[in-house]
């Protein structure tokens, strides 16, 4: 997935927040927990922004270089499209 | 264990009812011991009860779950709750109307099976005239703002058409395959003489999966559910007994695993009687297996304990008459000859179709 991608979840893809501050992914048939930065990426899938501003936006907030933040990020994106989670 | 885990998922079997007769089917041989169904206010209080105890997700199954007039209504209920709902159905009732009916109702993901690719055999597996209707089903679905897996499940019957199945999921456009080996419980392990793959049938199918997730990559995820007589360890089954599964079946009892009815040595409870929760925490059925403290030799001094969790309690008890003891799949379990014994045992025989 390209930076300038546009990401978007997959139908039957849904992330759930719980009382503890805990996130996961719901997705068919299973449930992934995310880590703070994961879950902060993917609460702002929309379909609209850029993966290049979600990266910058996490980075920024977990206060790691946009580089760092930006390989894990495209790594998480990656997997989540092979597995046709995000698109 | 001290601590008592949190459940994340529930299945309900709202109904053993089905209009097929798959001889792989894992619902026990006694199917009319359940028809005493719980209510519609019975299964939304299950529903209610489990999303208080950290549930994420419900699954309704059966049987044939869109046999239930009240599906919609359950679907519904779920989604109240907040729980991603998941639809495992072989299709044949999904029309139009109660598609959409389920999707507006908040309905997440649907799973349908394929008895075979083909229409002749698939035909002949379900015991029924049903495949172009399936086919009809998965078509439906594909248009509609849900998800969709496609299941085959997998034995000697079927095993060589596994390349078929693909390039029918193909065709399709379909995202998510899920190729399951038959498990052997209920009907099938009845069966399982007539259902056995051959070990030469496993070798290949494991190399056209191989391939195909190769070809396929991103376009289609392909999960496929290993053969359990055929390992070198047994399967983690449910993740551990009562540990993030409970199964509730029609006529209200909670089970830690689908197939656990059929250990008539745990006494098992009834949600009629008592709450989900206190049935999770502490029923004996429960709070019998979970964890490793149960553990006897080879699982206690194993390194792989957290990981196979003994493997499946109800394997144990079928085979060596004793829930207790490490799964007998393990090629480190003193029973293993047994599981050997039951792979080789393969015949000709017709299966015996599920009835009533």
């Amino acid at each position: 997935m390209k930076p300038t991608a546009h990401p978007r979840f997959g139908k039957g893809v849904k992330l759930r927040h719980d009382g503890d501050g805990s996130v996961m992914l719901l997705i068919p048939e299973g449930a992934l927990v995310l880590n703070a930065p994961a879950a902060a990426a993917l609460e702002l899938v929309d379909g609209t922004r850029p993966l290049a501003e979600i990266i910058a936006t996490v980075a920024e907030r977990f206060d790691v270089s946009a580089g760092r933040a930006g390989e894990d990020i495209l790594d998480l994106f990656e997997r989540l499209e092979q597995r046709g989670l995000v698109q | 264990m001290s601590a008592v885990p949190r459940p994340l998922s529930l299945l309900c079997e709202l109904t053993y009812r089905c209009n097929l007769q798959c001889p792989y089917c894992y619902n026990p041989l006694d199917l009319r011991s359940y028809r005493d169904e719980l209510t519609t206010e019975q299964w939304s209080g299950v529903l209610r009860q489990a999303a208080d105890l950290g549930v994420v997700q419900a699954h309704f199954s059966g049987g044939e779950p869109t046999l239930r007039p009240d599906l919609v209504a359950l679907v519904q209920a779920a989604a109240a709750c907040g729980l991603y709902t998941n639809l495992i159905t072989q299709g044949t009732f999904l029309d139009d109307v109660l598609l959409d009916r389920l999707v507006d109702g908040g309905l997440d993901h649907v799973q349908i099976s394929i008895q075979a690719p083909q229409t002749a055999l698939a035909d002949r597996i379900a015991g029924a005239t049903v495949h172009d209707k399936k086919l009809e089903a998965l078509r439906r679905v594909l248009t509609r703002d849900v998800a969709l897996t496609l299941n085959c499940v997998l034995h000697r019957l079927n095993h060589d058409s596994i390349e078929e199945i693909i390039n029918f999921a193909q065709r399709l456009e379909i995202r998510r395959l899920e190729l399951a080996n038959v498990q052997f419980y209920g009907w099938a392990y009845r069966n399982r003489t007539a259902l056995m793959p051959t070990l030469e049938q496993v070798r290949h199918g494991e190399q056209v999966v191989a391939a195909a997730r190769e070809r396929l990559r991103s376009a289609m995820e392909i999960v496929y559910v290993l053969p359990d007589y055929f390992g070198d360890f047994p399967k983690p089954c449910m993740n551990g007994w009562g540990r993030q599964f409970v199964t509730v079946t029609p006529n209200g009892y909670a089970l830690p695993c689908p197939a656990a009815a059929g250990i008539t040595t745990l006494a098992f409870e009834n949600v009629r009687d008592r709450s989900l929760g206190e049935i999770w925490r502490e029923s004996a059925s429960f709070v019998r297996y979970r964890g490793t403290d149960w553990m006897p030799d080879p699982c206690r001094s194993c390194e792989r304990r957290e990981l196979d969790w003994g493997g499946c309690r109800c394997q144990a008890y079928l085979v060596t008459g004793d829930a207790g003891v490490t799964d007998p799949a393990c090629s480190l379990s003193p029973d293993h000859a047994s599981i050997v014994a039951l792979r080789d045992a393969v015949s000709g025989a017709e299966p015996v179709y599920r009835r009533a």
